[in-house]
């Protein structure tokens, strides 16, 4: 039994992680969910001992077998977690790409945590490896032994952390959000491949997320945590039949499900009836549409190979619609997202705009505000250009900061975030300016690339809320890009659907989710339900 | 003075600023005036040790060394100065368009320079001196020419970092001129680290100028410079040290100074 008691964490003099109290009995599965900044992560690597030196326990404890393994008042022993890292207690990261080294063979790097816990000769240890991975669902163990960690998929890194993770039977596996750089339908086996786990090996398992769908599905009990406490705790059933705190209510509501459908645009509901209404030609019309990436380096000697990254697609965005677009990562979406905006001119096929500029947001946004620039001058940036474009445009300064102060209003910022830099937004409030970046001239038609992924789900909510509200009050095109079918549900009249570069089926929201034809959207369906 | 995020002095900076103000400070006054004419010998003063008269002591010509050493201050700060301007602005403009823009090009760019670092620095300049002949401005422009390169690697390298962020994506999206995209988005971006790099560069600046007059292919006399006192001092090392010491030091003091002020500089960004 692993206990936390009373625990506090700071750093300096903020404390992070305030009295917090869990208790983890063998074979069961804790999630702990909040949102970036609740504490989380401070939390559980203070459990694994692998917190930073900066940071201090301030009151509590942790208990392993009864052992203390740390105390408020006292340094942590390096010496005495070594003895439980690895072979009584193990941490599955986020990122699998980061976690392994990538000069050695990940067989080799299995190895070496038998080698640091055992006394096995190689022979045993190689055995033991090979069998941890089938055990882990990776096939042909004797290729992925000899594997470096490029040359897997991320799904498979992340296996092969979870192999290193429970090779050894550990007592405690921390999984710290193991699922997130992932992919929806490989985000399901890893969950299924961690609970079954447990299953077997009877382990206690503290699960780490933002998402309480994937706590919801794994976790026998949850903590919700918020600005370092922890404000509901309890089993799984009780907490989503009957959330007692204001919060969990709030954060099972954000989660994007397909309770909430959008509303369709005002007078536009059939598809036939769209061009019709407007009496003129779609926004954008894609024809036959390949598009080609140029492998290797642009150095001058070097053969330059062509790969297509889509081919063949063919569709319309009409006036006032949003389309939606999912798969997987890597399927093309966002080669096919560059082409229409034409960054990428290496293409075949007809793309034609109605709309003269179409514009982007971005994924990430913390790399999409020039960090050197305040929020005014990146508003006025995309007017001046559109002044130096077209001399009819007559504006004066004083416009431009009208428009840009009327943009940020519209976003739902304050006059007051006009004067700051983008390093003192938050990532939610970035992201609305970027959007506001983005419909400051107008454009008609824009492409929201993932425009969620990167935020908490609580934020989540509210930027879909503003952009939906923007498409009506602006009569905005929009092509919606995401991994998540649910979100995508929320937001589009109609949703595409891509697998490895190709459209394979296009239809009305709600037909598609009650009737789809394709056997691959049956599964992205049933595999995000 | 700022402090840093630690609340503590940042000592790095503020040293700099002290020991770099000092030799600037006396550099410039050093140009309008100086305590004994850098010319006027004095056959009763020969080798005199460092003394209240005579703070560095006096020359095998009785000329006063502290007057001498100001003006080679002067002379080497400003010299080096314009070097880095020189090759700075060159740098910037050429490592902008050929990270920017890549191609046949950045190629060709890329091997000119690559071609100029093959030579040591000091045999290049002497070859371009040799051609446009010794002074002053020939000195700037050999040496520009020889600094030009390690701008341009380290311009281009951030211009190739940044082509593909996605606010310059975005800002191409907006129609932005190419001109602007370079020069109002992305180089703010990369002052950070381009000023350090031309902290640095002043230092090799000052080190190569001093290195070309001691040669002699640096300012000629009756000018004084750091390097061409260290000549001059050679011969007298054990008779008169200080003669050697005064321009030596005086080196030194001015490249560690910038050091610390460049290396205080970084800190406080980072912090």
């Amino acid at each position: 039994m692993i206990k936390i008691e009373d625990l506090s964490v700071a750093f300096g003099d903020t404390e992070v992680v305030k009295h917090v109290s869990l208790e983890l009995p063998q074979g069961e599965i804790l999630g702990v969910v909040g949102e970036s900044g609740s504490g989380k992560s401070v939390t559980a690597l203070t459990l694994m001992g692998l917190c930073a030196a900066s940071a201090r326990i301030t009151t509590g404890r942790i208990l392993f077998d009864d052992v203390v393994l740390q105390e408020a008042g006292r340094t942590c022993d390096r010496n005495l977690y070594r003895q439980y890292q690895g072979s009584r207690m193990s941490m599955v990261f986020q990122e699998p790409m980061t976690s392994l080294n990538p000069t050695q063979r990940v067989g080799r790097q299995v190895e070496e945590v038998l080698r640091l816990h055992g006394s096995l000769t190689r022979e045993e240890m190689r055995e033991r490896v090979l069998n941890t991975f089938e055990a882990v669902g990776l096939h042909d163990t004797e290729k992925v032994y000899a594997s470096y960690p490029h040359q897997l998929s991320g799904g498979m890194r992340q296996r092969v952390m979870i192999a290193m993770a429970v090779i050894l039977h550990p007592r405690l596996i921390v999984a710290d959000e193991p699922t997130t750089a992932l992919d929806v339908t490989i985000q399901n086996q890893i969950i299924a491949l961690l609970g079954e786990i447990s299953q077997k090996q009877k382990n206690a398992m503290l699960f780490i997320t933002h998402d309480l769908n994937l706590a919801r599905r794994l976790c026998h009990r949850i903590a919700v945590m918020k600005n370092g406490m922890v404000v509901e705790y309890g089993r799984t059933e009780d907490i989503f039949g009957n959330p007692k705190e204001e919060y969990t209510k709030k954060l099972i509501e954000a989660v994007p499900s397909r309770m909430h459908r959008r509303r369709p645009v005002a007078n536009v509901t059939k598809k036939e009836d769209r061009g019709r209404l407007d009496g003129a030609a779609p926004v954008l019309q894609v024809r036959d549409l390949s598009v080609y990436y140029q492998e290797g380096n642009n150095s001058l000697f070097s053969r330059k190979k062509k790969q297509c990254v889509v081919s063949g697609a063919d569709f319309e965005v009409y006036r006032g619609e949003s389309l939606g677009l999912v798969g997987e990562s890597g399927c093309g979406k966002t080669s096919l997202s560059k082409a229409i905006l034409g960054m990428n001119r290496d293409i075949q096929g007809k793309i034609i705009h109605a709309a003269p500029r179409p514009q982007m947001v971005f994924q990430d946004p913390y790399s999409s505000l020039n960090p050197t620039k305040t929020i005014g001058w990146l508003l006025q940036e995309p007017l001046r250009a559109a002044c130096v474009r077209d001399q009819a445009l007559d504006m004066t300064k004083a416009d431009m900061e009208a428009a840009a102060h009327d943009m940020l209003h519209r976003v739902g910022m304050g006059d007051d975030y006009f004067h700051r830099k983008p390093s003192q937004l938050s990532g939610g409030q970035r992201q609305r300016v970027s959007i506001a970046q983005a419909l400051i001239t107008k454009p008609g038609f824009i492409i929201a690339d993932e425009p969620v992924s990167a935020l908490d789900v609580t934020i989540q909510a509210q930027i879909l809320e503003l952009l939906r509200g923007l498409q009506e009050e602006l009569h905005l095109s929009c092509l919606f890009i995401s991994h998540d079918i649910n979100v995508v549900y929320q937001m589009c009249d109609r949703i595409m659907v891509m697998k490895s570069g190709r459209i394979i089926e296009i239809g009305e929201t709600e037909a598609l989710f009650t009737s789809p034809r394709e056997a691959y959207t049956r599964l992205l369906l049933c595999e995000s339900a | 003075m700022e402090r840093t995020a630690g609340g503590k002095w940042n000592k790095y900076l503020a040293a700099g600023i002290f020991m770099t103000g000092l030799a600037v400070l006396l550099g410039i006054v050093g140009f309008f005036w100086t305590p004994y004419s850098t010319t006027a010998m004095s056959a009763a003063e020969k080798f005199a040790p460092p003394s209240l008269r005579h703070l560095f002591g006096t020359d095998n010509f009785g000329r006063d060394i502290f007057s001498r050493v100001m003006q080679g201050l002067g002379t080497t700060i400003s010299i080096s100065s314009l070097v880095v301007l020189l090759s700075g602005t060159a740098g910037v403009f050429l490592g902008a368009f050929t990270g920017y823009f890549g191609g046949v090009a950045d190629e060709l760019v890329m091997r000119i320079t690559d071609a100029l670092n093959g030579f040591p620095s000091i045999l290049l300049t002497l070859v371009i001196i040799s051609v446009l002949g010794s002074g002053r401005q020939n000195v700037i422009i050999s040496l520009g020419l020889v600094f030009v390169p390690s701008y341009v690697r380290i311009v281009r390298s951030e211009f190739i970092r940044l082509r593909d962020a996605d606010y310059i994506k975005r800002a191409r999206l907006m129609g932005v001129g190419s001109f602007r995209v370079l020069f109002v988005h992305i180089l703010p971006n990369i002052f950070s680290v381009f000023w350090v790099s031309v902290m640095i560069g002043f230092n090799n600046a000052i080190l190569a100028e001093s290195g070309m007059s001691y040669l002699g292919i640096g300012v000629q006399p009756p000018d004084a410079s750091l390097g061409m006192m260290l000549s001059d001092a050679q011969g007298y090392l054990q008779s008169a040290p200080w003669y050697a010491l005064a321009p030596g030091l005086t080196i030194v003091w001015v490249v560690l100074g910038f050091s610390l002020f460049s290396e205080g500089l970084r800190r406080q960004i980072a912090a």
